[in-house]
């Protein structure tokens, strides 16, 4: 009886270690996953709108978590204090100016935090840092896009159908391209001709290849210009000299301009000898008698000296200067034939 | 004369039963609290008792949180694969087992086997009028049979709860296990992700007062019993029914204050 009651104790002993072998377990399981033994920083952000974040939610970095939510509190209208336990094993790669914006651990999942960025120039976050945030994740934010897109997507497939149609039907460019034989007939010449077109282009650009090459080439016009200095100082001299010479053309024209107009205005005045002349026609009419006296006294001298010509007087004068003349003339034929 | 003209009830033989035994269990239960930390201890009734609620209801309490574990899992993935969200059986499993199934199974098996022993139990020494004789004894049947039981059923029905978890898990685990291929690792880790301690400690202090109601909801049953073996049958089954009885109805209580508690 002593030993069947010692047994049972030691079976009642065996059977309690292990039931509290098994609570342990479970909780440093759950400590573990929670993190609970784990020396932890606590860090805070501000949220318009946390969409049903909870104490305890996971908080992500890179994907992998870093800490759980301590708590969630509204401050005041429309601004959230969320406080983070962040793991003091993660600190070292969180950076100051990281982001933290809501999230969800897939499309029907928990609310997280997830940050992410952070220059690593900067100081990694301390105790009591307030992390910036970021627009939130919203599911129905999400499903309102998906919903626009869903239109978006009809309106186009609508449009296509129209177009496929009218595509069949041998409307429009592309129902006649794709229908219309004459048109590929046209398309055909046209590839045809712009093939020539590409030829042509092609030995326009080897032509101008050459001739660039001939432009690249020493002792050239337009290689001395673009590389020999002295030429361009001797182009630069030309033009300054032509500069002058266009400043004293220019002076010279004034000038000219100026003799012109006070011409035109002694011209135009009939006191001037030349305005007299050109305007006054009594005195026109007067020289024009003077001219015809003059004529009629040259000729009347013409015959005097014919007359002088005959005299003895002057015979012997006239007969030397043509026997002078005549010996000009045959000098003048020697020279001639020698040559 | 003067006798027959008093009213005989109150109210009605049947409401003025019931309001004195609430009376007479809750004194009953009061008593409880008072004997338990005086001397002597009865360890060695204790131990048997632990003996007898804990060790001897182990096999059936596995076998029972195994059995849960694989039907949860099994009824649960239909509706979950309907939107692809296989990978939640884990976790759905674990807050299954651990927030409620492990405490409210392993109570309602304590409840039927452990209960329904300590009522006949206690309920023939009743008739038979052994705990008139122990008290002629000068020894305390209350502290004896009472604070013992009671105490055996307290303690062990929590580490049951621990053992019915666990075989629960692994049942669970088994299960998707076969259908996922979902290593253990996997499966842990994501069960235990949607428990907190909160549950843990509710489901520990939900299983501590199961374990009080079954132990003193048996005792009180069978230390009142009466009419001789028929009352005996009697006080095993009202222990049983009223048990469970309040076990669902503390467990309704015990979700209400965890979720306000949440």
């Amino acid at each position: 009886m002593r030993s069947s009651s010692g047994s049972r104790a030691v079976i009642v002993g065996i059977f309690t270690l292990v039931g509290l072998a098994i609570l342990a377990v479970f909780i440093l399981t759950l400590g573990s996953q929670r993190k609970t033994f784990t020396s932890s920083i606590t860090v805070k952000s501000y949220f318009s709108n946390v969409n049903g974040l909870q104490k305890g939610n996971n908080i992500w970095f890179t994907g992998v978590k870093v800490g759980t939510i301590r708590s969630v509190s509204i401050i005041e209208s429309s601004k959230v204090e969320v406080q983070m336990y962040i793991d003091k094993s993660a600190k070292k790669f969180i950076h100051k100016d990281v982001r933290a914006k809501l999230s969800s651990d897939g499309l029907i999942g928990n609310k997280i935090i997830e940050l992410y960025g952070g220059t690593p120039d900067l100081p990694n976050i301390e105790e009591g840092d307030i992390i910036a945030t970021d627009t939130l994740f919203s599911t129905e934010a999400l499903m309102s896009t998906l919903s626009e897109n869903n239109d978006n997507l009809l309106g186009i497939t609508s449009n296509l159908k129209i177009i496929t149609d009218q595509i069949v039907q041998g409307k429009g460019t592309l129902g006649k391209i794709m229908n219309d034989e004459t048109l590929t007939d046209q398309i055909n010449l046209l590839a045809a001709s712009l093939n020539r077109s590409a030829v042509n282009i092609e030995k326009l650009s080897a032509a101008a290849s050459d001739y660039t090459e001939k432009l690249n080439k020493p002792g050239t016009l337009a290689n001395d210009l673009v590389s020999d200095t002295t030429v361009f100082a001797n182009l630069r001299d030309l033009t300054e000299r032509l500069r002058v010479i266009s400043d004293s053309s220019q002076i010279f024209v004034n000038s000219l301009n100026e003799t012109g107009k006070s011409l035109n205005a002694s011209l135009d005045n009939p006191n001037t000898p030349l305005g007299m002349m050109l305007k006054d026609e009594k005195a026109a009419k007067q020289i024009k008698g003077i001219l015809g006296n003059l004529q009629t006294a040259t000729e009347k001298l013409n015959e005097d000296l014919e007359a002088l010509k005959s005299n003895f007087l002057f015979r012997r004068y006239f007969k030397k200067q043509a026997k002078l003349e005549k010996s000009k003339q045959s000098s003048v034929s020697d020279t001639t034939f020698s040559n | 004369m003067s006798s027959n003209s008093a009213p005989k009830y109150l109210i009605s033989r049947k409401v003025d039963t019931f309001f004195s035994d609430i009376t007479a269990a809750s004194e009953f239960t009061l008593r409880f609290f008072k004997e338990v930390f005086r001397p002597p201890y009865e360890f060695r009734e204790l131990i048997k008792q632990c003996y007898q609620v804990g060790y001897k209801s182990l096999f059936m309490i596995a076998l029972t949180g195994f059995i849960t574990g694989i039907v949860i899992t099994k009824q649960s993935r239909p509706s979950l694969s309907e939107f692809g969200a296989e990978s939640w059986l884990p976790s759905l499993s674990g807050i299954a087992v651990i927030r409620t199934l492990a405490p409210l199974v392993t109570a309602l098996i304590c409840g039927g086997k452990v209960g329904s022993n300590i009522g006949a139990e206690l309920g023939s020494m009743k008739v038979t009028e052994q705990i008139d004789a122990m008290e002629v004894s000068a020894i305390n049947p209350y502290k004896f049979l009472v604070v013992t039981r009671v105490l055996a059923t307290t303690i062990m029905i929590p580490l049951l709860v621990c053992f019915a978890g666990l075989v629960g898990m692994l049942g669970a685990y088994l299960n998707v296990h076969v259908f996922e291929q979902t290593s253990m690792t996997t499966f842990f880790i994501a069960a235990f992700d949607k428990i907190s301690y909160l549950d843990l400690v509710s489901s520990l202090v939900k299983s501590i007062v199961y374990g009080f109601t079954i132990g003193m909801v048996g005792c009180y049953k069978g230390f009142n019993a009466s009419n001789g073996t028929e009352g005996v049958g009697r006080a095993a089954n009202a222990a049983v029914v009223l048990s469970m009885f309040l076990i669902f109805t503390e467990e309704i209580l015990l979700v209400q204050i965890t979720n306000y508690l949440r």
